[in-house]
């Protein structure tokens, strides 16, 4: 990099010749996969007609020099994470692909649907089994299962939450499953679910990079996220008011979501506070202000349970605040999201949650799970051993990938491993069938031209007790690996802005 | 407002006004050296690092003092605390922290500076000489206060990004002219006309000449360059004018929080600060001298640096369990 180079300095080459067309889509295969852009027939899909047009039209120049110009946003924005394999910590942009992920209102309308019945559902499942413990007296969800869960808390059994919502933010993965076109819940993620932040920078940076693309599609709003997550924390002060204290409480800087953090807090307009801000007193949480202790009344806390109060749980927390736990019992500050949410994120009970839908609302699920086994179940293990090499294997208490084995792609020491793994603690883990994710045509900088490139879905849900709301889209998360299925940040993923199209084209 | 944040609110202010103080001594005296006799050669680069209070560590880094040594141990090395470089990264590191405070346009501005400054090659700027860089310093400190200005309200924090710069300022100014009159004293040779040379430097260096000119029409003699850079009530250099932003700025802050009455002290912090401008105010160059300018600096960087301790101390630290 020359020294004197001013880092604000770029140009926009002139628009498109007749020569251009074609050269980005040169060689581009759907391969046996579910493409989100073309039909079978190699047609672009009505709702991406448009967008093929215009990216089919552009020079790969051009496209490559908007590209860079997107990275150079992010960098000057900071929306990096940080590595720190090499001692002193480099900062990683994280991966941004241009060409958008859109969805028709059709699509979006059955998701929206039934992601408003998983989380309220996930919700009464919380409040059941810290309070009366109905599914488990019916049978209807094995005890031993609750009781053997990492994450299930009994501290919290007979606590009233503030408006009984346990879970205000979920973010609930869902792939579209090549072989059906058909939208399945992958995960469920209700403890301090991550990305939003990527959602609405990642709309940003694409309405400053292709601003005139957005007048030619509906594409329906994201930026309300803050306002309603906001709303939902001021309704949940213990002390009511007119200006309740709220605040986020982060591990800090070198957290990976730190970004995050911040971008939350100065979206809200609420403090942002590591725990060593905080201090409990009497049962009553203070932050440490200049002018003396001020009273906080509402927690929205990125730290894990485990963390959050070295008194009540790991006394080796540097992170948290000592008596939060007390404080939060007797009802003298809220939590966000509550704690123990964990007992329903267990991916071994995450192959409960369509019974939820149908015990606790009477209904059936809108969106169904992918195919599970329970190693726990002595048939489910049996049928694991001997089809290893075919399935992924999923620890239940972790999440972004940690704990995972991709069969498939998996060497046979690993596969071994596992297989030991497995038989001592068959609680610990489920096996699934490989979902061949659809594809979303990606940019690949190596041989500047578009390929097929396997996503993912979070679509991120707010609860206030009554309702679900969900910013239209979510995160987009793509594995830009040539045939990589892992769309994990940590493990080579990217991202890309979500259309959601509030009508036809 | 948050203790955390106002102490990285304070100290992004110190170090943005370190990294900037340090690029125009750099500057303004890498290139007046250059057409110094060489006699005097080693002695005087070894001064610029006397300036930054880090002669130990230099010469642990280095054998000999010569342009190229300092130049890259005040601009870039890491293991120079109080390096151009490192200033810059600790305010970026503060600002991290806390921007979710700060506005949009004070954080790129804070981390463009930061990921430029880090693209520099050192090896590259040693040969072509510190103005590039440093003037980019130079350009990145007016361009944050500027932002700073215009885009946060002028609440608490704001003041504290004020009491921050202020502080520093003085304290950089006290130690600048301190080190200039010493080598005036101690070399009779140098003493006279050529000197002109010298105190011409310092005076950009803190960007005063063109005021001094302005003010006194006349030939460049330390004792006023020295009037200028303590006592003048305007000019945004001078250790007077520092000194009084940092007690407004205090004032501001406990707004109403001494019952005493209005010009009254809340704070240990403030009567310090209070009496330190007081004698600034009051006193004329010739008490000063008479008295002994170098005893007197050496006591205001002492007075500046218990104000900073006081401030850390009333509004920062929260030493006791409530």
């Amino acid at each position: 990099m020359g020294a004197a180079r001013p880092l604000l300095y770029y140009r926009l080459l002139s628009p498109q010749t007749e020569e251009s067309r074609g050269r980005l889509f040169r060689g581009y295969d759907p391969g046996p996969f579910y493409d989100e852009m073309f039909l079978p027939d190699g047609q672009a899909r009505p709702h991406y007609a448009r967008m093929f047009r215009e990216l089919d039209s552009m020079a790969p120049e051009q496209f490559e020099e908007r590209r860079q110009l997107a990275d150079l946003s992010f960098l000057l924005q900071g929306i990096t994470f940080t590595v720190y394999s090499d001692g002193r910590g480099t900062e990683r942009l994280f991966p941004f692909d241009l060409i958008p992920r859109i969805l028709p209102a059709s699509d979006w309308d059955r998701i929206e649907r039934g992601l408003s019945q998983r989380v309220i559902a996930l919700n009464l499942f919380l409040q059941d089994i810290y309070g009366a413990q109905r599914i488990l007296k019916d049978r209807r969800l094995p005890r031993s299962l609750i009781y053997s869960c990492g994450h299930f808390r009994r501290e919290m059994i007979g606590v009233q939450v503030p408006g009984g919502i346990y879970t205000h933010v979920a973010g609930i993965d869902l792939v579209r499953d090549s072989r059906t076109g058909e939208f399945l819940v992958l995960e469920d993620n209700v403890r301090t679910p991550s990305g939003i932040s990527y959602v609405l920078e990642n709309r940003l940076v694409m309405t400053r990079t292709f601003p005139y693309a957005f007048h030619e599609h509906p594409v329906r709003p994201v930026d309300h996220y803050p306002t309603e997550l906001c709303q939902i924390l001021r309704s949940l002060s213990p002390r009511g008011g007119d200006a309740p204290a709220i605040v986020l409480l982060t591990p800090g800087i070198y957290n990976s979501a730190y970004f995050e953090h911040s971008f939350l807090a100065q979206q809200m307009g609420i403090e942002l506070v590591e725990g060593r801000d905080l201090i409990v007193d009497g049962e009553v949480v203070y932050m440490k202000t200049i002018h003396g202790l001020m009273r906080v009344d509402v927690v929205y806390r990125r730290i894990d349970d485990d963390y959050l109060d070295p008194l009540a749980f790991r006394p080796d927390s540097l992170l948290g605040v000592p008596g939060l736990m007390g404080a939060y019992r007797a009802g003298n500050v809220a939590l966000a999201n509550a704690l123990g949410n964990g007992v329903a994120d267990d991916k071994a009970i995450y192959a409960y949650v369509p019974e939820f839908i149908r015990y606790y609302l009477g209904e059936e699920p809108v969106l169904r799970n992918v195919e599970t086994y329970l190693c726990s179940r002595p048939k489910d293990l049996a049928h694991v051993l001997d089809h290893l090499p075919e399935l992924v294997v999923k620890a239940v208490g972790e999440s972004g990938g940690y704990g995972m084995l991709m069969g498939p792609t998996a060497d046979r020491a690993t596969i071994a491993e596992f297989r030991d793994r497995l038989q001592d603690n068959p609680r610990n883990y489920i096996a699934q069938p490989v979902v061949p994710l659809s594809r979303v045509p990606s940019y690949d900088p190596r041989n500047a031209a578009i390929a097929g490139r396997h996503v993912d879905l979070r679509p991120y849900c707010l609860f206030n007790g009554e309702k679900v709301v969900i910013v239209p889209g979510g995160l987009t998360r793509v594995a830009l690996q040539p045939g990589s299925l892992v769309v994990n940040s940590s493990q080579g993923g990217g991202s890309k802005d979500t259309w959601v199209l509030g009508g036809d084209l | 407002m948050l203790s955390r944040i106002a102490d990285s609110l304070f100290w992004i202010a110190r170090y943005m006004e370190r990294a900037e103080d340090t690029a125009r001594i750099l500057d303004v005296n890498y290139h007046m050296l250059l057409e110094q006799p060489v006699t005097s050669y080693r002695l005087r680069w070894d001064q610029l690092v006397t300036i930054t209070g880090e002669q130990e560590r230099f010469f642990q880094c280095y054998q000999e003092a010569d342009a190229r040594n300092v130049f890259e141990f005040l601009a870039f090395r890491r293991d120079n605390p109080n390096s151009i470089v490192e200033c810059v990264s600790n305010v970026r590191e503060n600002a991290r922290t806390i921007r979710d405070r700060i506005s949009r346009e004070m954080w790129e501005e804070v981390n463009g500076l930061y990921h430029t400054v880090s693209r520099f090659l050192p090896e590259e700027e040693m040969n072509v000489g510190p103005h590039r860089f440093c003037n980019l310093i130079k350009f990145g400190s007016h361009r944050l206060h500027g932002v700073s200005d215009d885009t946060l309200p002028h609440d608490e924090g704001w003041q504290f990004l004020q009491a921050g710069r202020a502080l520093e300022r003085a304290e950089m100014t006290a130690r600048i002219v301190d080190l200039e009159y010493q080598k005036l004293v101690e070399g009779p040779e140098t003493a006279g006309a050529p000197d002109n040379h010298q105190w011409m430097a310092v005076l950009l260096s803190v960007a005063a000449y063109e005021s001094y000119r302005r003010q006194y029409h006349s030939r460049i003699e330390p004792q006023r360059v020295a009037e200028l850079l303590i006592l003048h009530p305007l000019h945004p250099r001078s250790i007077r004018f520092n000194v009084g932003v940092v007690q407004q700025s205090l004032r501001a802050i406990s707004a109403g929080g001494s019952s005493a009455g209005p010009e009254a002290y809340a704070n240990e912090a403030e009567r310090l600060t209070g009496k330190l401008h007081e004698s600034l105010m009051y006193d004329r160059i010739e008490d000063i001298f008479s008295r002994g300018l170098h005893r007197f600096l050496v006591d205001l960087q002492k007075t500046c640096r218990a104000i900073g301790e006081q401030i850390a101390r009333t509004y920062f630290y929260y030493g006791v369990v409530a």
